[in-house]
């Protein structure tokens, strides 16, 4: 038993890897079917160990239920740590708790699935094999983030999923806006790598350690403020992998890489990686009010924001991916307000219809020969049929419509909202669950009904059964992942309890209150109408409509400029001094001083030639005179100086 | 009490002497066999100053150099004269300022 637990976390975290590395060594040999299959059996083989490590620690009493495994073990001749810098030691240990085990089962199951997918989806891909590398170490890179035991293994995740997430954006370097998109999201990682390396900096200066138990065992003897200050520092790095405002650029743009990546990174795992994260360092957001608050404020911000801006886009991917970054607001909102486990709730439910809403979306793209305007789709109801009952059940579940899961894990957070006394977020959250069912309905109108087929392309039916199957089963879990938590039954709260113990604030879900959920889910109902006026119904209501607000379309359309503002602001300056330096500093500054080191350098050799002229008495004068000048200075020291010596 | 005790600056004078006329004669003749004669007489020089020396200090160390330097310059005296054989072949003169072609 104790081997076992042990060992299963190890052999899960390193199989994605191992995969990887199998890939890449007999990828070339095989046929690119074998890279699929390894890859596939990898990540299953992970899921599966997940799940019976789970099912092992789940049965344990409930304060044994948090594991801090350290590696290499005890009976190895190796001392017991990884890094050892004077007073600081840092251990390679993992910390299996169920939040680690909750996300450990997301990343493998869902991560699964969509490998399966991509078999069919990356059929006709050029570097087939190295994509399903990529999507290994991304999804060891995610374990290990989860899995990790202190902050410094944590980081360590933490940049690998920014790398993989960087490889896989720009898998199709062909095209330059696969690559600048890459290049953006990458440099948009680091800003919050660097806020989590200061708020390890922070860790360091006031606990002397970075392992997890010693930190958040020893929590209160660091004052407030130092844990506020920690906290902002790694909400920064939160809110630059959650997308959050202000660092939501990048995310957009991210959905250049190829669907099955939206669908795994930039959908279900890495960007919720900051929900994580708040979640993991909740003893610290506890005893931080300022640094929860502004958690809760810029999730609900995000959420509201990012909502309005999907309303009017026309990528379909464009349109999930700013619904992802709404959605992730709401994670981001819940663990702000201390609502830990609604968050990991909705957490898991959006990892579900989201993954399936890109993998409908998937289809639909890859049977249409690459289009992603909607406005070039149009009544493909009756074309895909899979596509678009699939599509249907994740719009509900992201809608929050009843019993879809969406319905549960929203109606969470809101509950929590009012139970903590924060009714204008709430209100907040309410308006953007309208927005949500308005632009979701809206995107489904435009893709599968609203006329005729408009594209160019004809299209296909679906036929592959990797991307079929996948999609199917996300469907199923999109109608009962919300089941986990029903009115006096909630399996979220209990399960993750054990790893909250120090929390003391883990609010049982699925306490109904009838009013304010009537009316989540009239606003959802409200969004769903208005989207059908527009959309089925009244197409002169909407033109007039769309002519009425142009500057407020434009506005949002181009998601409040921040990309332009961004670009005056950093860009243009970093590029105008760039250009500056290389034109005048770079050739008279840098290059007069190299160039005046050569000079030097012939000067003296020059003045030396003079010395070497071939007439060998000349050189044994040179000798003599050397000779008289190392004897005086004999002399010298013999004496303490000639005037001594002639004294 | 036999030959009297030759003292030890006397030696030294006769040395620094020696030394010096073979440095003067390295310095102003241009015939390189003169030139390597007058380079003998400063080894010898040193020689005699090293044996003057063992024998004040009654220290057999300086006349075991007196033997080294002696095969050292034997050695030199051997490579310096088949170089000057070997001018003197392609050369009418053996002039050391004539022969500077290794100059910078």
């Amino acid at each position: 038993m104790e081997g076992y637990l042990r060992t299963a976390p190890f052999t899960i975290l390193f199989l994605p890897l191992f995969g990887m590395i199998v890939i890449a060594l007999v990828g070339p040999r095989v046929h690119r079917i074998g890279a699929a299959v390894i890859g596939n059996l990898s990540i299953l083989g992970a899921f599966v160990l997940t799940a019976m490590l789970a099912w092992t620690v789940w049965r344990l009493p409930p304060d044994a239920q948090v594991l801090t495994v350290k590696y290499p073990p005890a009976w190895a001749a190796h001392p017991q740590f990884w890094a050892h810098i004077p007073p600081l030691t840092i251990s390679f240990e993992l910390r299996i708790d169920s939040l680690a085990l909750v996300w450990m089962l997301i990343i493998t199951g869902v991560g699964f699935l969509i490998h399966l997918y991509s078999v069919g989806y990356m059929a006709d891909a050029k570097g087939y094999r190295t994509f399903f590398a990529y999507m290994n170490l991304f999804v060891f890179t995610m374990l290990l983030l989860v899995m990790a035991g202190n902050f410094l293994w944590l980081l360590v995740g933490w940049g690998g999923v920014g790398l993989a997430s960087y490889l896989l954006i720009g898998f199709d370097a062909d095209r330059p806006a696969a690559v600048l998109a890459a290049r953006k999201a990458l440099i948009m990682n680091v800003i919050g790598d660097v806020g989590i390396m200061i708020a390890l900096f922070l860790l360091y200066a006031h606990f002397g350690s970075l392992s997890y138990k010693e930190v958040f065992g020893n929590v209160t003897s660091a004052s407030q403020s130092a844990l506020n200050w920690i906290g902002i520092w790694l909400l920064l790095g939160a809110v630059a992998k959650s997308a959050q405002l202000p660092l939501q650029t990048w995310l957009p743009d991210a959905m250049e890489g190829p669907t099955p990546v939206s669908a795994l990174i930039h959908a279900a795992t890495m960007v919720t990686a900051g929900v994580y994260l708040i979640a993991r360092a909740h003893p610290i957001y506890d005893h931080a009010p300022i640094a929860a608050t502004t958690v809760a404020v810029i999730g609900c911000a995000t959420a509201f924001f990012a909502a309005t801006i999907g309303t009017v886009q026309y990528d379909i991917k464009r349109v999930l991916a700013y619904s992802t970054m709404s959605q992730i607001g709401y994670m981001v909102l819940a663990v702000g307000v201390g609502a830990y486990a609604a968050g990991t709730f909705h957490f898991i439910t959006h990892a579900f219809f989201k993954a399936l809403l890109f993998m409908a979306a998937g289809i639909i793209i890859h049977n249409l020969g690459g289009e992603q305007d909607i406005r070039k789709m149009g009544g493909l109801a009756r074309r895909m049929p899979l596509a678009f009952w699939t599509f249907l059940i994740g719009t509900l579940a992201i809608s929050g419509i009843y019993p879809f899961a969406g319905f549960f894990s929203k109606d969470a957070i809101f509950d929590q909202l009012l139970a903590s006394h924060h009714p204008v977020l709430w209100a907040f959250a309410v308006a953007t669950a309208l927005l949500t069912a308005y632009y979701m309905f809206r995107l489904l109108f435009l893709t599968f009904f609203t006329g005729e087929y408009r594209g160019e392309h004809e299209p296909h039916a679906d036929r592959s059964f990797t991307m079929m199957i996948p999609t199917v089963i996300l469907a199923l879990l999109s109608v009962v992942g919300g089941w986990l938590v029903l009115p006096g039954h909630d399996a979220i709260s209990s399960t993750l309890a054990p790893a909250f113990a120090d929390s003391g604030k883990l609010p049982r879900m699925g306490e109904i209150n009838w009013f304010f959920t009537s009316i989540a889910t009239l606003v959802a109902v409200l969004g769903f109408g208005a989207a059908y006026v527009l959309y089925q119904r009244g197409a002169e209501i909407r033109v007039r409509l769309s002519t009425a607000l142009r500057p407020l379309r434009a506005l949002l359309f181009n998601a409040y400029y921040f990309d332009t503002i961004y670009h005056w602001l950093f860009e243009v300056p970093a590029l105008t001094l760039a250009s500056d330096v290389a034109r005048y500093i770079d050739p008279e500054g840098v290059g007069g001083v190299t160039a005046g080191v050569a000079r030097a350098a012939t000067g003296v050799g020059d003045a030396m030639r003079g010395w070497e002229t071939g007439y060998l008495r000349r050189y044994g004068l040179s000798m003599v005179i050397g000779m008289v000048l190392v004897l005086a200075f004999y002399l010298y020291l013999a004496h303490g100086g000639i005037a001594a010596g002639m004294k | 009490m036999g030959i009297a005790q030759v003292p030890l600056a006397d030696y030294l004078t006769v040395s620094a002497a020696i030394f010096v006329i073979g440095v003067i004669g390295f310095l102003l003749r241009r015939n390189p066999i003169i030139m390597l004669m007058a380079i003998e007489l400063m080894w010898n020089a040193g020689n005699l100053a090293f044996a003057a020396f063992a024998r004040h200090f009654i220290d057999m160390s300086g006349q075991v150099f007196v033997f080294i330097v002696i095969t050292v310059a034997a050695a030199e005296a051997a490579i310096a004269l088949a170089i000057v054989v070997m001018v003197f072949r392609r050369r009418p003169d053996a002039d050391v300022d004539e022969i500077s072609v290794m100059r910078g």
